[in-house]
């Protein structure tokens, strides 16, 4: 059966709630329910976990929601405590929102997007036997910390008394009050007030590069791109909401540090070589911090390769990470605030905006050309020194090959929009599949060091240290065993990436 | 998804006002809610201030489908609508015999109706009848109001020998007591010796003045006066009766 649906119409400017709610009363028999204040605010990761998987989550009343962004139903309501500034998966109730968002979130937190003052204020249309057949309801919402006010007047039918419905609408129509709101109204217009767009943040590095450009072009539009993530991801990491601002913020620094050193001649030089070392800089700084929050997302994984008994040892381990964390974190926020970090990046961006006409060997080729020349040189190195790793080959010679597959992999994400993109799409699959069994090969070895060099620091004696020195050892035996089965994995995951068909791809694609 | 017809073959002892109440309190929880007005005289049609269109009648019943989805009203809560009853139902026994099938009739309406809702409540009308054999087969729980006495307690056996007869299961049906008074010595003994029967709810609800004036303001007491012990007693009822519909 055709039904009528409740639609939600925007107030136009001119239009004042008052009178408008004056003349609803002359033309009907209306009765006003009052006015109910309520304060909802709207959380996401920063970079739109949630909104991404079509969920939106709204915090009011002392409670959470978890809504449909496509139909607006409510899919899990729970109660909560009051907002707070960030709200990782392990702060939320245990229940049904908790174990839908924790695979999400994962380390990400949440983070108040916008926040509406709203008062509403509802009216019954009645008839004749003082039935409710219409609801109307008059709602102003307030966006917190902008001068945006939202008003809008919803018109809900009651089943059966379709009549009536169409008589308010009409009124309405007649006092202009006329277009209708999309479904999250509030939210979207809210996020706008606050600058903010839905998926206005991604850590995946994507840039669509024109192939006409000249590499110098290239390279000016992929920096910029990097130093935007940059600065984008500043806030987070001096108000330390969640690890993952640092995170990306040092990726962006480390794929720069590399468009620098592919693209060496693109750039004049001293401007290359000056920014290599500007970059090394930030780098440096931002070190620490980022090794630390490595080591504390590790105290889960660390008591479950321990036994029980050995578990007591790892508290003041990690509590004591906690604590050096605090020290770094402050050095590193006063990095960050300091004369040279705001030079080091002003200047950078003047320079990219600055269209820089001194020549340089490579300023002019065609972005096209400098790709090839760049992923074909990276490829061969892998291919030739992974080639050359045997069983019996040092560690060292592991974590270089690591350092050239990351290399290529940055050059490849710089240029994919260059070539077809299912593709390069493989190509990308089957070096992520070898950058992982490094990657966790590298890690475990940063690991067993870290873990050497606290052991080393331990002084005897105290009843705690040598808890902590058994746990240790655990830890190190058991992570040296895992780090020579991933070693053992290598060999089978390098011939696989040394396919021929794979190579024959790279070729083709780069040749 | 549960259809609770609310009988009992005496009048007065409270079928609307549960029927009422517990339809509200469903919807309350998020229940999508429909509340059949089965009997004749409309009082819960009255209790929503609903009118039932003009054409709509006993024929328009039986046929169902849309000349049902077409009389379904919204009442002034969300969540909860409502069928009218018509006068016309005075006679729906003689339509009924009319027609093939003519126990499982109701049974055949409600169908698509249990796509669109959580709970249906049947508000029925008292008197073994056609209608009532067919609101029984529809039923998947019989809620009989009882009100401790003995006549009412002679009423409760009559029913459970009929659904025997009509080889219907006897575990449908719960009783929970209505219209109870305590300074009526009579009434605590009759609940006393009832209240380990299977299918006796422990729930009470009191005889009580707020109960009476629904008729006046014309809303389900539990919207009215929320805090009051009338309210109170309702809402012990239908949770007793969600912990019967989720089962053991």
């Amino acid at each position: 059966m055709q039904e009528l649906q409740q639609d939600t119409r925007y107030l136009p400017e001119p239009v004042e709630m008052q009178p408008l709610m004056d003349a609803l009363a002359d033309a009907f028999a209306v009765e006003i329910e009052g006015t109910r204040e309520s304060v909802a605010t709207w959380y996401d990761t920063f970079d739109w976990r949630l909104y991404n998987r079509g969920y939106l989550l709204r915090h009011r009343d002392r409670h959470w929601h978890l809504l449909d962004a496509g139909t607006g139903e409510t899919l899990v309501s729970c109660r909560a405590g009051a907002g707070k500034k960030r709200v990782f998966s392990w702060d939320l109730p245990a229940g049904r929102l908790r174990s839908l968002l924790e695979p999400l979130l994962d380390v990400r937190a949440l983070l108040p997007l916008v926040t509406l003052h709203s008062g509403d204020t509802r009216l019954r249309i009645l008839n004749r036997d003082q039935k409710t057949t219409v609801f109307v309801e008059f709602s102003r919402q307030q966006v917190r910390g902008t001068d945006t006010l939202l008003r809008t007047v919803r018109l809900i039918p009651v089943r059966g008394y379709d009549k009536p419905m169409r008589a308010v609408r009409a009124f309405f129509d007649k006092h202009e009050v006329v277009e209708k709101v999309p479904l999250f109204y509030g939210f979207e217009q809210g996020l706008r007030a606050m600058g903010r767009a839905p998926g206005d943040y991604s850590s995946k590095f994507a840039i669509q590069l024109d192939p006409d450009l000249t590499a110098r072009q290239a390279a000016v539009t992929i920096y910029r791109l990097l130093l935007e993530t940059m600065l984008v991801n500043e806030e987070g990491i001096i108000r330390d909401l969640d690890s993952e601002f640092l995170h990306d913020f040092r990726v962006a620094i480390r794929r720069t540090r590399s468009g620098l050193g592919q693209m060496k001649k693109v750039l004049p030089a001293d401007i290359t070589a000056t920014m290599k070392e500007e970059f090394a800089y930030l780098g440096r700084i931002t070190g620490p911090v980022r090794d630390l929050d490595v080591y504390l997302l590790y105290e889960r994984d660390y008591r479950a390769r321990l036994p029980e008994m050995l578990q007591d040892g790892l508290g003041t381990f990690f509590a004591d990470l906690a604590g050096q964390r605090k020290v770094e974190q402050k050095k590193l926020v006063r990095a960050l605030r300091s004369p040279r970090y705001r030079q080091i990046v002003t200047s950078w961006d003047e320079y990219l905006r600055s269209d820089d006409p001194t020549p340089s060997a490579d300023a002019d080729v065609p972005v096209i050309d400098l790709a090839r020349r760049i992923i074909r040189r990276r490829y061969k190195r892998i291919v030739k020194d992974g080639r050359a790793i045997g069983d019996d080959s040092p560690d060292e010679h592991l974590h270089r090959l690591r350092i050239q597959g990351k290399k290529l992999r940055y050059s490849l994400e710089f240029f994919r929009s260059l070539f077809p993109d299912d593709e390069v799409g493989v190509v990308i699959r089957q070096l992520k599949r070898l950058q992982n069994n490094l990657g966790e090969f590298n890690d475990l070895s940063v690991q067993q060091e870290m873990l050497a060099r606290s052991l080393r620091g331990l002084r005897p004696g105290s009843r705690r240290n040598m808890e902590l020195s058994a746990a240790i050892g655990g830890l190190l035996t058991n992570l040296f065993h895992e780090q020579q089965r991933v070693r053992k994995r290598f060999a089978r995951t390098f011939a696989r990436f040394d396919s021929r068909k794979n190579v024959a791809l790279f070729r083709k694609l780069f040749h | 998804m549960s259809v609770i017809a609310v009988y009992n073959i005496k009048g007065g002892v409270g079928k609307t006002a549960t029927s009422v109440n517990l339809s509200y309190l469903s919807a309350c929880q998020g229940n999508k809610t429909l509340l059949c007005d089965m009997d004749s005289q409309g009082s819960a049609t009255y209790y929503f201030r609903i009118r039932p269109a003009k054409k709509f009648n006993t024929r328009k019943l039986l046929k169902g489908g849309k000349h049902i989805d077409r009389n379904i009203r919204g009442t002034d809560y969300p969540g909860l609508d409502l069928l009218p009853a018509d006068f016309s139902y005075r006679n729906i026994d003689i339509a009924l015999d009319d027609l093939k099938k003519s126990r499982r009739r109701i049974s055949k309406i409600l169908r698509p109706l249990r796509e669109e809702y959580d709970h249906i409540f049947l508000d029925c009308p008292p008197n073994v009848t056609l209608l009532s054999e067919n609101i029984f087969h529809a039923a998947d729980r019989i809620l009989v109001p009882l009100i401790p006495t003995t006549l009412s307690h002679l009423a409760l056996g009559q029913l459970l020998d009929f659904l025997d007869e009509i080889e219907l299961d006897r575990a449908k049906v719960l009783v929970f007591f209505s219209m109870v008074e305590k300074r009526k010595k009579m009434h605590g003994e009759m609940m006393r010796l009832l209240q380990d029967e299977p299918g006796v709810l422990p729930c009470a609800i009191p005889f009580l003045a707020d109960v009476e004036k629904m008729g006046i303001y014309r809303q389900p007491v539990a919207a009215m006066l929320p805090n009051s012990p009338a309210a109170e007693s309702y809402r012990q009822l239908w949770d007793a009766i969600c912990g019967e519909l989720e089962g053991p």
